[in-house]
């Protein structure tokens, strides 16, 4: 076997030697990787958008399936035992309650100037102080202030310039006239994505890039809104809260958390039981409306999912990530498919290039094969020489896939409207899928080149030579 | 006694299967000592250049024994039978054979790329281009060179690896009188001087003039004598077609 330093140079040589042979061979296979890796860096960038911000597959939401009879409710409920069942799983890693406000609220204030008016009655979630204890910005604020229900600040005048001694964190409560802390409320991210591309634009108002950064230049103050505890903005609304018991609550917004509610606020939990308490009934106190799992990793979705079909009590909220996942793995399953297609009949082009050149060539190969060439020598030359046309290939459909991922990444970022979740660029290109992609393209260049290379490997000099 | 250079004994060879199995070597047998320049000449399809093919170990035989350089055909494998094309044995074809796309220098020293080490090439390269008289031409191609000069080049590739045994399948064929001439004083230079052991398939009686030994095939078989007899076996100069 001829040493491999001057098999290369003679390989290298020989591929160069002829452009048109070189690009007839390797025009199909740049296209076909150029396809596979726009194809799968783009549908790895969308994924991580879905499914790591969107729809994040390591959490799910349990929830109580609703069954009735004759009209009569029937739907089992959750409590802390349902949390303690479910955290005992050995491929949960968190089970995270949450408490619905079940009586009509409003929120309102002012932002930037501007008046809000919005639902929270039924798109407010409670949760345990607890749950955000790993947030160094939220866990010192993020807390049920007042537990028994009782005003922690002095005396007040309500209805005045705020006269509590903490302006930032207290409000005049005008049910008891005493100051009280102002309920924390931290929204999801998916909250603030809707915000900047959906209201900021329109409404004139800032965009928000980091929320703690955006109070720390508007102040505290300046997050301030208030709760309608029994009243609502709904038209037709049949739900009568007894007008006594209406109330109004200053609340304050402390931060952003994905421990928060997709769509709405999240408060702590303990604000939410007394609140239910006090408008629905100790019953509405007690029990969860759903339970967010974190699972110790998306692959453990399966197993607790097996698991959940054996509990008649609880089912999975509809996974939306779960069918996102499934659609990106189709999409990406066709897509790919696609680009091996056009990959495969690359190697078929290739194949039939070789036996061409094979034919070609049968005099040179007589020749290398005269002055010491072993049947391994010249096999190792064909498949070399196809080895370096996927080589190139493989870099130059990467290189191409990559050129055509900033032309659809910059028409995102100057054509594409704003849309929540948009990131700056639709594709992720990650170390192996070029890696994969050169790999590839020297596989199928090789096996287009084995069976000519076996040809010419089993070419008799003698009658090599005597070719005309 | 000094072992042949090349030994063979009833060597047979056929081409074709069947009803159409045509044989080309009909138990051919014959020794050539070291040193020696021998002329191996025939009518068109005698066997000439299938033997010179069988003996350079680029074509098999059907039967018989083959030993050339102490090597026995029957018993070598493969990978040492091109060792052995690739440092003892050259070949000068009547088509020259060279490579359009590399240079001169790179078609003498292209047997350096089967072979450890040759970080000499270049130097003994034009070393044998130099015997040849075309040093100056060493970066040129092929394409730019007249027929004597191609073959003048295709023997500096074949004496490049400083072979024992030159075999020569007519390389006065494609040649003019003048050029042909030059490259057979070239022939008788290198086998007095190097003791290189010649064998040249030729039908030109100025090759068979040279040989120490001219051997006489006809229809797969060697006829046995020498001078008047061989010659006469063709017409005026001609010694037979190519084989």
């Amino acid at each position: 076997m001829m040493p491999t330093g001057k098999l290369a140079r003679m390989v290298v040589a020989n591929a160069t030697r002829s452009p048109k042979h070189f690009v007839l061979s390797a025009f199909g296979i740049v296209i076909g990787i150029a396809a596979f890796v726009f194809f799968l860096a783009g549908t790895l960038g969308v994924s991580d958008v879905l499914l790591g911000k969107v729809f994040p597959l390591d959490q799910v939401e349990v929830i109580a399936p609703h069954t009735s009879i004759a009209g009569k409710n029937l739907s089992q409920k959750m409590n802390a035992d349902t949390v303690a069942k479910i955290k005992a799983r050995p491929e949960v890693r968190d089970a995270l309650p949450r408490m619905t406000l079940q009586f009509p609220a409003t929120g309102y204030g002012k932002f930037e100037g501007q008046a809000i008016n919005f639902e929270v009655g039924g798109f407010t979630d409670g949760i345990p102080d607890a749950h955000v204890a790993g947030d160094p910005k939220l866990e010192p604020v993020f807390k049920d202030w007042e537990p028994d229900g009782k005003a922690m600040g002095p005396a007040c005048v309500p209805n005045t310039p705020n006269n509590c001694p903490d302006k930032a964190w207290q409000y005049c409560d005008a049910s008891d006239n005493m100051c009280h802390h102002r309920v924390p409320v931290i929204i999801s991210p998916t909250v603030l994505e809707l915000y900047n591309t959906q209201v900021a634009d329109s409404h004139g108002l800032p965009h928000i890039g980091v929320m703690e950064q955006f109070i720390a230049e508007r102040g505290r103050d300046r997050m301030h809104f208030w709760m309608g505890l029994g009243s609502t903005m709904m038209a037709g609304s049949n739900v009568s809260i007894d007008a006594a018991k209406h109330r109004e609550v200053g609340a304050i917004l402390v931060g952003v958390s994905d421990k928060a509610r997709r769509v709405g606020l999240t408060i702590p939990i303990g604000y939410v039981e007394r609140w239910n308490r006090s408008f629905v009934g100790d019953k509405a106190a007690s029990e969860y409306s759903s339970i967010i799992v974190t699972l110790r990793n998306k692959d453990k979705l399966a197993t607790f999912s097996q698991w959940l079909q054996d509990e008649p009590k609880l089912k999975l909220e509809d996974q939306l990530g779960a069918s996102f996942a499934t659609a990106m793995f189709v999409i990406t399953f066709v897509l790919l498919g696609i680009a091996f297609v056009i990959v495969i009949i690359s190697a078929i082009n290739i194949a039939h290039n070789f036996f061409m050149q094979v034919t070609e060539r049968r005099r040179e190969i007589g020749v290398l094969r005269a002055i010491g060439a072993t049947r391994a020598d010249v096999m190792a030359i064909i498949v070399g020489e196809s080895a370096i046309i996927g080589v190139v290939s493989g870099t130059l459909g990467s290189l191409f896939a990559w050129l055509a991922s900033l032309g659809v990444d910059w028409a995102l970022e100057h054509v594409a409207p704003k849309f929540p979740f948009k990131p700056d660029s639709l594709f992720n290109f990650e170390w192996w899928i070029f890696a994969s992609a050169v790999g590839l393209s020297i596989l199928f260049c090789v096996l287009g080149g084995l069976l000519p290379a076996l040809r010419a490997s089993r070419l008799e000099p003698a009658a090599a030579l005597a070719q005309n | 006694m000094v072992s042949p250079v090349i030994s063979l004994r009833d060597v047979t060879k056929s081409y074709g299967q069947g009803s159409a199995r045509t044989p080309v070597l009909r138990g051919v047998s014959l020794d050539i000592a070291p040193g020696e320049l021998v002329a191996l000449v025939g009518q068109s399809g005698s066997g000439k250049s299938t033997l010179l093919n069988i003996v350079g170990g680029l074509d098999k035989a059907d039967g018989g024994e083959i030993k050339v350089l102490d090597h026995d055909y029957g018993k070598t494998a493969e990978r040492d039978l091109a060792r052995l094309r690739n440092t003892s044995i050259g070949f000068v074809f009547q088509a020259f054979n060279l490579l359009d796309h590399l240079t001169c220098l790179g078609n003498v020293t292209l047997p350096a790329a089967f072979a450890a080490g040759g970080k000499d090439a270049p130097a003994r390269g034009r070393e044998a281009l130099d015997r040849v008289g075309l040093s100056a031409y060493a970066d040129r191609r092929p394409s730019e060179l007249s027929g004597g000069q191609k073959q003048r080049v295709a023997i500096a590739r074949a004496l490049f690896g400083r072979p024992k045994l030159l075999l020569c399948d007519e390389p006065t064929g494609n040649l003019d009188s003048a050029t042909g001439h030059e490259v057979i004083e070239f022939f008788q230079k290198i086998n007095k001087d190097d003791g290189v052991t010649l064998v040249i398939v030729t039908h030109e009686r100025r090759v068979s003039n040279i040989a120490q030994r001219v051997i006489a095939m006809r229809d797969g078989n060697i006829v046995e004598g020498a001078g008047t007899d061989v010659h006469t076996a063709g017409t005026g100069d001609d010694l037979g077609g190519p084989a």
